[in-house]
């Protein structure tokens, strides 16, 4: 649990942060958001006492952070920074030892946690450990930079915008791995950012800053639906019943209990898979997606020829790992109705447009009060 | 691409005649000019046709080696054929590598070229040594012979022949074996060739118990430049990337003393000193001098190497938990290490040059061997003096490089490492 009660932050005579009030409940992602010189990152970097906080308490598990040193504070805080940071002259396995070592760990319970972390971030330890941060792309820089944050198993995360720096498809990828390892290991998270659908779609609350000030502090649904003021709403934008499938997650929101063709050995396929659905997707003996049969020319005695259409699952399917509303952004860009869920080509799944109504309208029974307003459509930061 | 006379064509750097050629591929207009000045790459190895003409002027225009009745009256000009078949192997070697550089293009090129350089430069002491016993048959004891301006040229130019072969070949296992054989080469020459008839040898054949002392002497004064230097440098340009104030007042200071000359620091030490009881000559002025030489590489550099490190890394360490001290010894002292080891290398070949005018306070050195040689006109003792130096020079930076090579991290090296 992270509480911060009246924290202010003062340079002379401007305040950065103005009596800012928030608890993020432990195991929660909290999302700092606000336009550039918000106070946010000020905000984050007062909790591992990079910055001195000129007034109110900051707790960290109940306790008092001004209790302890800053450096004994920090070792038990993992910190993510856009830049990385990781140490050029040290190989991947040595940045994710910093703090372990820095707290004493034995070496031979080191060497099987940088294994542990390589593989939880999705990289292969064999081939990364002993490589130099220059070696590396952006993406796989923060993938290490992360489990350096993560090495000494800290109760509580500050990040500060990690993924800014990294290009569009790496960050979707970046998110949907942040997710399931927050997921996974349920740390205390406090992340900064200043874009709105990465906010969406990690938080489960979103504390909005502006001019030092916290502008509201609830969850994304009901900044969304419950805007505090103006500012709230602009800033959250106006395509709020899109920015709500940003939360939902292809493998959360998909149908499992869809029909499937194989293809068999003879160069024929399973005629019988094809029941009251017009469609059915054709995998290959290892569930491997090749494409849909349509069971309608089947039924009138066309050849398999005609009746198949070949796809290749990296253009024509989504993984279930990324939010509905990319998957309805894939749909549009390919005229589907219907998209195949694949984790690296098998079938998983699949989702309709239907059902991504079916999503939006469960959550958008209501249109917000500030409809009426004339909106601004002055662009947040 | 049909051949055609020299005078037509167009000088340009080979590369750029490269890419006009596949640049050529595109249309018709860019094609004609590639008919003009597009030809193989390398066509000509300037480097090594520069060398080899160097070479060839050594060997051809200016004596060879001199011949003095005795040790201090000026030298008769001797040609290159007074060092007889090894005179003419170094003019052929020269020939073939002019003609190799220039004319005909083997797919052995550079490894001929490299070959043909390191053997000029191998053969010399050889050629010398040739001479010298050659000239010196039937004259008195007090003959010299001693090393003219053209074997100096031929290997300067055998030098430039041999980098440009090395230029060209890359990783290759003949440029080790090849520096082995010439070192080889030499050695065996002082032991079984004619070296030490020359008068450089015989020069320091009479010196050199004194010699070694006075390498001995310069070795340490040079030392304990760089090693206060080095001590007080570091340190300063630390405190110089944490304080602005130190930072203007330091680098300015250092770089102050940087422009006095040498002799008149030597000088104006010997006031403050005096004032307090101390010689203003001997050990100690030389030592202060050359401490206050070292200090403006090593001060720059540990300044510069230290405000150099990424802002990011120093953000990460803080809030990962590092102290001010951690930080310093584990992140910014190896990520600023390239820069500082960069200016200890420099202030130490500075320091064995500066080292040879401490003379002057009696520090001793071999700068007193290149003085006592100007004085008594005596150039075989001035080169007795100014070799060793060079090669002290050569190998404290080969030194220095060395130890760069194996403490700096790989992750910052600045050759390429595979991805």
């Amino acid at each position: 649990m992270i509480r911060l009660d009246n924290v202010v932050k003062r340079y002379g005579d401007t305040t950065a942060v103005d009596g800012v009030s928030f608890e993020v409940p432990t195991g929660e992602v909290c999302v700092l958001i606000g336009p550039s010189g918000c106070g946010k990152t000020t905000t984050l970097r007062m909790i591992n006492r990079l910055i001195e906080p000129s007034g109110g308490t900051i707790e960290v598990d109940g306790r008092d952070i001004m209790s302890a040193r800053p450096e004994e504070l920090r070792r038990h805080i993992g910190y993510v920074i856009q830049s990385v940071g990781l140490f050029p002259h040290l190989t991947v396995a040595d940045n994710i030892a910093t703090v372990p070592r820095l707290l004493g760990w034995k070496d031979e319970r080191i060497k099987p946690r940088i294994g542990e972390l390589l593989e939880l971030v999705g990289l292969d330890p064999d081939e990364y450990a002993g490589k130099y941060p220059r070696q590396l792309s952006g993406g796989e820089a923060q993938r290490i930079g992360v489990a350096r944050a993560l090495a000494a198993d800290p109760p509580v995360l500050l990040m500060d915008e990690p993924f800014g720096a990294v290009d569009p498809l790496n960050r979707g990828h970046l998110q949907g791995e942040f997710a399931r390892i927050q997921r996974e290991l349920k740390k205390t998270v406090i992340f900064v950012t200043h874009d709105v659908d990465e906010a969406i779609r990690l938080a489960d609350r979103i504390a909005l800053m502006r001019d030092g000030r916290l502008q509201q502090y609830d969850t994304p649904e009901a900044l969304l639906d419950h805007p505090a003021n103006k500012f709230v709403h602009d800033f959250m934008g106006a395509d709020r019943a899109l920015k709500r499938l940003g939360r939902v997650l292809v493998g959360d929101a998909m149908r499992t209990d869809i029909e499937v063709a194989r293809i068999l050995d003879a160069g024929d396929i399973d005629r019988d898979a094809c029941g009251d659905a017009r469609f059915v997707y054709l995998v290959d003996g290892n569930g491997l997606l090749r494409g849909w049969v349509d069971c309608h020319d089947l039924d009138e005695g066309r050849s398999i020829d005609d009746a198949v259409t070949e796809i290749d699952w990296r253009e024509a399917s989504v993984a279930p790992d990324i939010s509905l509303k990319d998957a309805l952004s894939t749909m549009i860009g390919l005229g589907f109705r219907s998209i195949p869920v694949t984790e690296s080509g098998t079938l998983v799944g699949s989702i309709t447009l239907s059902s991504i109504e079916a999503t939006m309208t469960s959550s958008d029974s209501h249109i917000t009060q500030l409809s009426g307003e004339t909106l601004s459509s002055e662009e947040p930061s | 691409m049909g051949w055609m006379p020299p005078s037509l064509r167009v000088t340009g750097s080979p590369r750029k005649a490269l890419s006009n050629r596949q640049a050529g591929q595109g249309g018709a207009i860019v094609r004609n000019m590639t008919v003009i000045s597009g030809r193989p790459a390398r066509r000509v190895d300037r480097v090594a046709a520069f060398g080899a003409v160097v070479a060839l002027a050594g060997c051809l225009l200016v004596p060879f080696a001199e011949f003095r009745a005795n040790r201090i009256v000026s030298g008769a000009p001797e040609p290159l054929s007074s060092a007889g078949t090894a005179g003419w192997l170094l003019l052929a070697l020269a020939v073939a590598a002019f003609g190799l550089s220039v004319a005909f293009r083997p797919a052995w090129r550079g490894r001929g070229i490299l070959i043909l350089g390191a053997g000029l430069v191998a053969l010399m002491p050889w050629a010398l040594g040739f001479a010298a016993v050659s000239l010196l048959i039937g004259a008195g004891s007090p003959a010299r012979v001693s090393i003219g301006s053209g074997a100096w040229l031929v290997m300067l130019g055998g030098a430039i022949i041999w980098f440009a072969g090395a230029r060209g070949l890359g990783r290759s296992r003949l440029k080790p074996v090849l520096a082995v054989a010439v070192i080889g080469l030499w050695v065996s020459s002082a032991v079984f060739g004619g070296v030490p008839e020359l008068s450089l040898a015989r020069e320091y054949a009479v010196q050199s118990t004194r010699f070694w002392g006075l390498v001995r002497e310069h070795l340490m004064l040079s030392g304990l430049g760089l090693a206060f230097g080095t001590l007080i440098g570091v340190p300063l340009g630390a405190l110089a990337s944490r304080n602005n104030l130190v930072r203007s007042a330091t680098l300015s200071v250092v770089g102050v003393i940087q422009t006095v000359p040498s002799l008149a620091l030597l000088g104006l030490l010997v006031f403050p000193l005096a004032a307090v009881g101390l010689p203003g000559i001997g050990t100690l002025p030389a030592t202060i001098a050359l401490t206050l030489y070292a200090l403006l590489p090593i001060v720059r550099n540990t300044y510069v190497g230290l405000a150099g490190v990424d802002e990011g890394a120093l953000d990460a360490g803080r809030g990962m938990g590092m102290s001010k001290a951690q930080l310093l010894l584990r992140v910014e002292a190896p990520l600023a290490l390239p820069l500082v080891l960069e200016g200890v290398r420099a202030a130490a070949v500075l320091v064995i040059g500066i080292a040879a005018v401490t003379a002057f306070v009696g520090a001793g050195g071999l700068g007193i061997l290149v003085f006592q040689g100007w004085g008594q006109q005596a150039d075989d003792l001035t080169l007795l003096g100014a070799l060793p130096m060079v090669a002290l020079a050569l190998f404290a930076d080969l030194a220095i490089r060395g130890v760069a090579s194996v403490a700096v991290s790989p992750g910052i090296r600045q050759e390429e490492v595979a991805r």
